[in-house]
């Protein structure tokens, strides 16, 4: 019914949006899901704050007017163009702004963009308070009337509280039919929840397919990331060999999180990662959220080298992520340096170096069989890795001090250093005498 | 390396060295030692790095310790079966003597 008709797939979600932007944005859309766009949804809290029925208007209303809100199921800030542009149909300059920050990159620097667009929302929604006072009230007065004919049937519509069990059972029923095809009836009918209404699910849909397309617009940035990761990672490195829970703990994958220090400042949009993900991954939930990240998200480091820009297909997506959770093998683990096994530690990272054991033993066993009556050379099972490969080794530290350290041990601390070696009477490093 | 670096560099470097050393499962001595002979330092400054290494990361050196002494076990067993698989073998080669 209703439902099912604005719902398309992406692409024609896309293509459609870009139309009605090319159109002027004025042709498609009703003022009423502008207005009330703007005064049900709090941007700041997009995510945070579950007010599902506030979301969309009802489902009850015009299917045109659906077809936009689940268009902009992409992002927020095309949410944010559509109904500030169709408000501000009369201005002009400020829909161009608006569009431009949309424009800006959805996909590339979606963390940036959405922080701009939804300042400029902010200033934006001031702005049309101030400018069309009027319109606004006419739009306060359809919503209420929307309101009230969304319940033809007298019910109020009961605030959902999307539990981790509750959103775990709506991706489940989701990935069972295909995101893009998911359609809120199907939904509630798989979940055979009875307090839940289709509104519920489509609202609870929506954000769920718009932060789904920010994850995946992120993932590309997070790419970078990998690269500090393993650098910070390998502090965690040499704990964690000792300690598994260590590992445990940075594996867990705080999706969406961006690490640490060194950060673009991203919105916090929260994780709508998959409730089975991690025990741990407790700030999945967007009511937990808000101040500052946990842990870092280890999983962009598997996701980032695993999965193509291209949104891979939906359910593959959602699984993997935590499909990828309790494997500390993966290759992009940043807990540990590229190179290093996270099993046995330390494993010798050098290529040249396998390990000494098995190089040594192997000619070692062959010797006995070959010459008959010689006096078999003792086999060089020593273990020591070879002499060169240590100087070539160590001379690569020498020239290229700036790189990275291999295990990232935490350092100690100098003044100890110096008060040692003071003792041992040293009086200064470097010593000028190398000898 | 005399005075362009500040002793926080050195320091840093030796850590890397060390690490490096690590890496090949060296002990300490041993790590004094290689970077001793191919990066001209001294052995104190190396074993006093190596202590604060410690000191700093204890639990990771407690494992790397752990490991070292079972892959030393390890290499033992190996070569006591080496032994006796060459000792085995020179029995088959010359018949009549036993082992």
């Amino acid at each position: 019914m209703l439902a099912v008709s604005p719902l398309r797939t992406t692409k024609d979600e896309r293509q459609d949006e870009m139309e009605s932007f090319e159109n002027g944005g004025g042709d498609d859309f009703p003022d009423f899901s502008c207005g009330n766009l703007l005064d049900s949804i709090d941007f700041d809290d997009l995510f945070v704050g579950i007010n599902d029925e506030d979301v969309l208007p009802d489902l009850e209303m015009d299917p045109e007017i659906l077809a936009e809100f689940s268009l902009s199921g992409g992002e927020e800030s095309e949410i944010t163009t559509t109904s500030t542009s169709n408000e501000k149909m009369e201005e002009n300059s400020a829909k161009e702004e608006v569009d431009k920050a949309n424009y800006s990159g959805p996909d590339a620097s979606s963390g940036s963009t959405l922080t701009q667009t939804d300042d400029m929302v902010t200033s934006k929604r001031d702005e049309s308070v101030a400018a069309n006072p009027s319109a606004k009230e006419a739009d306060k007065a359809r919503k209420s009337s929307t309101q009230s004919k969304a319940n033809p049937q007298g019910k109020r519509k009961v605030k959902v509280d999307w539990t981790p069990e509750l959103h775990r059972r709506f991706v489940q029923a989701v990935e069972q039919l295909g995101v893009d095809k998911a359609v809120p009836s199907r939904i509630l009918e798989i979940m055979g929840i009875d307090c839940l209404t289709r509104h519920n699910i489509a609202s609870h849909l929506q954000k769920y397919r718009s932060h789904r397309k920010h994850l995946l617009a992120r993932e590309a940035e997070a790419a970078n990331w990998t690269q500090r990761r393993q650098m910070y990672g390998g502090a965690a490195a040499p704990a964690a060999a000792g300690g598994k829970r260590e590992m445990n703990h940075w594996i867990a994958p705080t999706m969406g999180f961006p690490p640490m220090a060194p950060m673009p400042h991203f919105r916090p949009l929260h994780v709508w990662g998959h409730p089975s993900v991690d025990q741990s991954l407790m700030p999945v939930w967007p009511k937990h959220l808000g101040p500052s990240p946990p842990p870092p998200p280890v999983t962009w480091a598997p996701a980032a080298p695993a999965h193509p820009p291209t949104p891979p297909p939906d359910p593959c997506f959602w699984h993997s992520h935590h499909a990828r959770v309790p494997n500390s093998l993966t290759p992009g683990t940043p807990c540990f340096p590229p190179h290093l096994a996270p099993t046995r530690f330390p494993t010798p990272p050098v290529p040249g170096i396998p390990p000494p054991a098995l190089y040594k033993v192997d000619p070692g066993i062959a010797v006995p069989t070959a010459p008959a009556g010689q006096p078999v050379p003792q086999p060089p099972i020593d273990f020591h890795p070879s002499k060169e490969s240590i100087d070539a080794a160590i001379g690569d530290v020498l020239s290229k001090p700036w790189q990275p350290l291999p295990l990232g041990l935490k350092p100690p601390s100098v003044d100890s250093v110096l008060v040692e070696l003071h003792r041992q009477g040293i009086s200064r490093i470097p010593p000028t005498a190398c000898v | 390396m005399a005075d362009s670096s500040s002793p926080r560099e050195y320091i840093h470097l030796i850590q890397h060295l060390i690490e490096e050393c690590i890496l090949f499962h060296m002990s300490k001595e041993e790590c004094m030692e290689a970077l001793f002979k191919h990066a001209n330092i001294k052995p104190v400054i190396t074993a006093t790095v190596w202590k604060e290494l410690e000191k700093e990361n204890k639990e990771f050196f407690q494992a790397y310790t752990k490991d070292r002494e079972e892959r030393a076990s390890e290499t033992e067993t190996r070569q006591r079966i080496q032994k006796k698989m060459l000792s085995h073998s020179s029995a088959a080669k010359d018949t009549g003597e036993d082992d």
